[in-house]
Formats: structure tokens, sequence, C-alpha cells
């Protein structure tokens, strides 16, 4: 069972818990209410704040249906069974200037976004922050699972102690200033021990499964949620192979992605699509409107560019050594050698064995290579040259 | 009533809490047995004693005629029925969410910047309008939930008379505030609600004048005219009745005490936060509400600050959800800039809803005050 003690102390706040008002970001999700569930447990002065994002009624196209979508009633039910203040931040237009529009634009570019990265980067640890701030508050708790951990007399970001559900891919660009008013209380806990203390405390949210999707994209369509933000501007193309020869024809670059196979939209491939003659996506032009596809091998990356870099640890003394990167959420991290221009904030990154199917727009995030689970960091991938775009 | 340690609340435009007089009422009724107007036995009787009587209290409270009151669940709901009766509706563009939505209109009369509504706007857009259509109805509030302010509605009727248009009236907020006397202006139509009173939510009614017909949305058994089916509310009927013969003539007239309060408050907060922004303070209003803002400083967060002080007060629209929006209130008069800072504080009614205990009173006052000045 969880130790109060211990998440106390893991608070790393001075003095007793009722002298600490701690603002929780509850998304209406079992971890985020456990993680103000177990604060208020410790003895904090805990308010929660929901952020109000998009008009859920008009994502699915309901008329009449309530702007704010089932997880906004479970933050607020959540809230009154704790007993404890919650508030919904209402961020539609600020979520729809900094998130839904770059991520329209972003496929529009042939790439692949990641707008959850995006939202913790400009709004929920922004201008939340800043609220929780004017609220009064030490410090503000999400329900991520990693581990802020004082490294070198610093806060630093280490994964979550469950790999399985590690989040410190979508947290790469918290700042040290963020670094220092944010807590992840279940950083240490597996989802199955978070779901009992939700049990234990009678949440409703108890054995609410996890979200799967983009909270604003419904049933994972994203290219309809394009396609309705950004009509008139998407154009059908033709589907190339690599000498160039139409194979078929596609309605828009955005439905999709670098190093995909199944779904391409060219007939008569079915069943053969294991075998050495399978096609991949390798390569999307956002001017001619192409796709190209070709064999695996096309894809093959040998380093990439990042930019907008963010370091979690000081900023590095050397500008080459060997990292560990994660170059989707999915994905094991592999090794190679950054080379960092901290004046421009971008890196190159050249892998120690070639890497297959990388899209731009998708988050690198670097960890230590001797203590794998250390968070150095990270930026955004703006160009990841593979052996098609160099022929 | 409920004496509510160390909270202020300063919110009676959203809800009045329930007056002990109608939680006895309410309780002898919930007590007489089981109770459903149109039964032919005894206790149908006794239900149908309830609900004429309520609907006579009602009724001499606005000084109209028993017979032209029809209850509903809500002023919400009264003012879906009237609206489904018509299908060219001129709304002011301040009104309540409940007549703004179920209108469907696209005209709307403007105010000025202290929210009182342009009679000029009204009669030019009437000219427009009723060129080419007939059975236009007017919908014009009597006082603004937000800033309190109280609307022509003398000077409305006349002007729509003139061009041959039946008038609403929300006075979901006049009621208990100002004397509403339906003998003097001849409204077609009022909607009222139980809540603003001191009596519990989910009862409110449509008062419907001069005879005029109109078709139910809801249908069923035929209660209420035929215009409202479904059995009714009579725990809810018995304490809106119970709650109108609780206003009198000298409840108008008590109402001297609470516009100290809002006049002492008024003039703390301009003592202590020079730059606090007051609206429609220089029209005619009622007692009870101040519409302030701080030019830096969002509503939300103000309403979310001074809960933690444990002073309750709005801010702009709250959606069910506790989303706040920006104020079509303040948007409409002019002050764009400031359309999400509004907070909304409003006192008691009238002295019955003060309370025995006078919950409210200058020290709760100065509280306030100071609060506001440190935000």
């Amino acid at each position: 069972m969880i130790n109060k003690k211990i998440i106390i102390e893991d608070m790393d706040l001075k003095g007793s818990p009722s002298n600490h008002r701690i603002v929780v970001a509850m998304s209406g999700g079992v971890d985020s209410s456990v993680t103000a569930a177990i604060l208020v447990e410790a003895g904090f002065d805990v308010i929660g704040l929901t952020m109000q994002l998009y008009d859920h009624g008009q994502a699915l196209k309901k008329k009449g249906a309530c702007c704010a979508g089932s997880d906004i009633n479970d933050a607020r039910l959540v809230a009154s069974q704790l007993d404890i203040p919650h508030y919904v931040l209402n961020y539609e237009n600020l979520f729809k200037d900094k998130v839904i529009e770059d991520f329209a634009d972003s496929y529009l570019r042939g790439e692949t976004p990641i707008p959850c990265i995006r939202c913790n980067q400009t709004v929920k640890f922004t201008d939340m922050v800043e609220r929780a701030k004017q609220l009064g508050a030490s410090a503000m708790a999400t329900g991520h699972y990693i581990r802020r951990r004082i490294f070198l007399g610093y806060p630093n970001l280490f994964k979550g102690l469950d790999e399985t559900k590690d989040q410190s891919y979508f947290l790469f660009a918290t700042t040290k200033k963020q670094l220092e008013f944010l807590r992840f209380p279940l950083g240490s806990l597996t989802k199955e021990e978070t779901r009992m203390v939700a049990r234990r405390h009678g949440l409703n949210v108890a054995e609410k499964p996890d979200s799967q999707d983009i909270c604003f994209v419904p049933e994972g369509k994203y290219a309809d949620v394009v396609r309705k933000l950004r009509p008139g501007n998407i154009e059908c193309g033709n589907i190339i192979d690599v000498e160039g020869k139409v194979l078929g024809q596609h309605n828009g670059i955005i439905d999709y992605t670098i190093g995909q196979r199944k779904g391409l939209g060219i007939g008569g491939r079915k069943g053969i699509e294991d075998d050495n003659t399978a096609l991949y996506v390798i390569g999307l032009d956002s001017k001619k409107h192409n796709v190209t596809v070709g064999p695996k091998e096309l894809l093959a990356c040998n380093k990439i560019n990042i930019s907008e870099c963010n370091w979690i640890i000081d900023d590095p003394k050397k500008t080459k050594f060997n990292v560990l990167v994660k170059l989707r959420n999915s994905s094991t991290p592999v090794s190679g050698v950054i080379n960092v221009n901290i004046d421009n904030g971008t890196s190159e990154l050249n892998f120690d064995e070639p890497q297959y199917g990388i899209s731009t727009g998708q988050a690198a995030v670097f960890y230590n290579i001797e203590e794998h689970s250390h968070v150095l960091g990270g930026g955004w991938i703006v160009d990841a040259p593979n052996m098609f775009s160099q022929l | 009533m409920v004496k509510l340690n160390k909270l202020t609340y300063l919110d009676y435009n959203a809800t009045v809490p329930v007056l002990d007089e109608v939680k006895f009422a309410v309780m002898e009724c919930m007590n007489i047995g089981p109770l459903n107007a149109s039964s032919v036995h005894a206790f149908g009787r006794k239900g149908k004693n309830i609900l004429e009587s309520s609907r006579e209290n009602i009724a001499s409270i606005i000084n109209a005629n028993s017979e032209d009151i029809v209850f509903t669940s809500s002023a919400t709901e009264a003012t879906n029925l009237l609206f489904s009766n018509f299908d060219n509706i001129l709304v002011s563009s301040i009104e309540h969410l409940a007549v703004l939505s179920s209108s469907k209109s696209n005209d709307f009369i403007r105010v000025n910047k202290y929210g009182v509504i342009d009679l000029n706007y009204l009669e030019d857009l009437l000219k427009k309008i009723s060129a080419d259509k007939k059975n236009i109805l007017v919908s014009v509030m009597w006082v603004n939930n937000e800033t309190g302010v109280i609307q022509p509605i003398d000077d409305v009727l006349e002007i729509s008379r003139k061009y041959g248009c039946l008038v609403h009236c929300d006075a979901a907020q006049a009621l208990g505030k100002i004397k509403i006397d339906l003998k003097k202006i001849d409204l077609d139509f009022m909607t009222l609600s139980g809540h603003k009173i001191g009596a519990p939510a989910g009862i409110g009614a449509l008062v419907i004048k001069n005879n005029i017909h109109l078709n139910a949305h809801i249908l069923g058994g035929g209660q209420e005219k035929g215009l409202r089916a479904g059995t009714e509310n009579l725990i809810g009927i018995c304490g809106f009745g119970k709650a109108a013969s609780l206003l009198s003539e000298a409840t108008y007239e008590s109402c001297d005490k609470i516009k100290f309060l809002r006049d002492y408050l008024t003039n703390k907060i301009k003592l202590l936060s020079p730059e606090t922004v007051f609206f429609g303070e220089d029209v005619n209003r009622v007692n009870n509400t101040i519409l302030i803002a701080l030019p830096n400083l969002p509503g939300d967060l103000v309403s979310m600050k001074l809960d933690l002080e444990a002073f309750y007060v709005s801010s702009g629209s709250a959606c069910s959800s506790g989303k706040i929006s920006n104020s079509h209130v303040l948007q409409a008069m002019g002050f764009k800039n400031l359309s999400s800072n509004g907070i909304r504080i409003s006192l008691p009614p009238n002295v019955n809803m003060l309370g025995a205990e006078n919950l409210i009173t200058t020290n709760e006052l100065d509280r306030f005050a100071l609060c506001w000045a440190n935000m």
C-alpha cells in the first residue's frame, strides 16, 4: 500500500503538508484522480483544476450536446468525492491557437505531429501552472508516470518505475523552471497499484479504461479532423514508386505516415505484405503531393536533425557525446552520438545502427547512456533523411 | 435558515436558499399523503386545493388572474413552451440563455453602455420586420440577472403594440425584487421561477394574459389546461405558492435595507480598490446586485480565489460543466475587453430572505472588500 511518509518526502516541500496548497491537474481519468486522492490522504491542501480544451459537442457533431465531455464530469465527481475545491479552466481558444492549428499545419507539411506534447508545452505547463501559482499553490501535481528526483542539487526527470507506463517521452519539453514547480506522485506506482488506490477510495473512475486517442480526435480519425480544419488545402495526388511510376491515387498526403505499410490504397498486394517485396511509405512530398512507396531498405536513416532542444539536465558541457534516443513513444531507445549546438537549440544525432521509418514532427527524447531511466532532454525531429531521399 | 459558518453566500441571483416557512409548508404538504391533483378521491381534492391556492398566491402578487398561470418545471421550460408557438421572436442582446437559445433569433435589440435596452433601435427594427412578417413576439427581460438593471418594460410594451406585436417578459429576476403589476403593465406573457424567491428549484410558471391560445409542447394527460401534461409537481408548487405569499408591499419597502448593504459594499470597494470598474451603476436597477470587474484579472480566477476564501459569487455565464465563458451581457454593453472579468455580487433580494439571523452584515462586507482589494 502507498506509504504516506514516502509520498510526503517525494513532494519535496518543506514543513507540514497542511501548509502547502497543491493544484492537481485533473483530467477525469484514473491517474490524475488517484494523484489527487493520495495527496489529500497525505494531508495536503488540494485543489483540482480541469482544462476544457475544445467543445466536445462540436467535436462529436452532436447537436445540443454539452460542451464538456464526460471526462470533465468525472473530474468534478471525483473532486466532490474527495471533498476538494475543483474548477474548470476554459482554454478552448488557447488550445485551438497553440495546439490544434499546429497539428493541422504539421500534417499538411507531411509530418506526424504529437499534439499532447505541444499541449503540455504550451497550455498545461504554462497557463495552467501560472494559474496554480495565482491560486497560491506550492506545486502542481499531475498523474504522469514519471519520477522527479533531485540530481546534483536540481530536480531531474527519470522514467516511471513501471516501464510499460512510462510517460517521459511526452514530457521532454518540461523546462527546468517548470520542473521546480511540478510533481508526479504516481512515478513509482504501477497502473494496477493506481487502480487499487482508486478502488480503496471508492472513486467512480477506478475501472475507467485508459484514453487511447488524441483527445480532440474522435475515434482516432485524425485525417477527418485535419480535413475539417483545412478545407480546400488538401490535394489529391499520385502514389508512385521509386522510379516515378504511378501505382495509384490518394486523397491527400495527410492520410500517410513515413514507414506506413498497411492501407496504402494500391490494390492487389494483400497477402504478400510480409515478404521481401512489401511496400512502405518512404517519401511524402507536400509540394508535388506525391506519396512514394518502396522497399524497407530505403527507409534506412543514419542521422536526424532536431530543433527546439530542451535540456532538463544542466546544459551539456560537451558538444558531442553518446546518448540513448527514443524516436516514438512505443519504440525502444537506440544508441547514437549527439552533436549539440546549445546556442541555436538544435542537435544532430548519428545513430550507431540505421533506423527505419522515422517521421518528422515526432519527438526525439534523450536518455543517459549509463543510467537508462535518466531523461536528459529532447527536441523535435525536423529532418530525417532516409536512403530514398538521398537517391 | 442554515447558519453557514464563515461562509458568505453572495449569489442570490443564482438561487435563493429555501426559506424556513417554505420548508415547513412543503413538509406539511408531503405529510398529507399521496397527492395527485387529478385523483377523484379525497387526496385528489386535497391536492387540487394546494394546486389552486398556490396559483392564487402567485396570481395575487403579480396582480393577475389565477387562471392565467400555467405551472412548468422552470422558467426555462415556460419560455420554451411559449416560444414553440412563434416563428418570429425578437429578443434583446442581454437576455438569459433560456430566452436567447430558445428564440432562434438573429436580430437582437441592442442595449446602451449602461445595459438599458435601446428603444429607438427596437422601433427601427420593428418598422423593418413588421413590413413583411406577422405574429411577431417581442421578448425583453424585466431585470437583467448580471447587472440588475431594470428595463423600461412599459415603453417596450407601448412600442411593440404600435406594430401589433405580442410581448413576453422574463421576470425571473424581477419577482421578489420589484413590484410587478400586470393590471398596470398589460404584458401578454411572463415567465417566473420559484427558486429565485426561496422555493425549491424545479418549479416555474408561464403567465398567459388576454386569453391567448397556445399549443402545448409536452403532451399527455391534459394537466394545466392541456398546456403542460404530466402529474403536477405539488411539492414544488406548494413551495412556490408559499414563497409568493411571503412577498408583500412590506417586502418591497424593506428593500431599503438591502440597498444600504449594497451601497455600503460599493463604497468600501471604491475606497480600497479604486481601479474596480462598476457596471450599470447610474441607471434604474434593483437593490441587491453589483456587477464589478478588475481590469487585469480574469473573472474565473477572481471567483476561484473568492471561493477559496469562502465568498460565493458568480462570474460570466457558467456552463453546467463549470466552464466559464465570457459574459454576453458585458459584450452587448460594449465592454469587450472586460467581458471575461465581470464578477456579480448578489445580496438577498429582500429582508425576508436575509434570514432571521441577518447572515450578511457590514462585517462580512468589510471582509469581502478587503479580500477584493488584495486580489
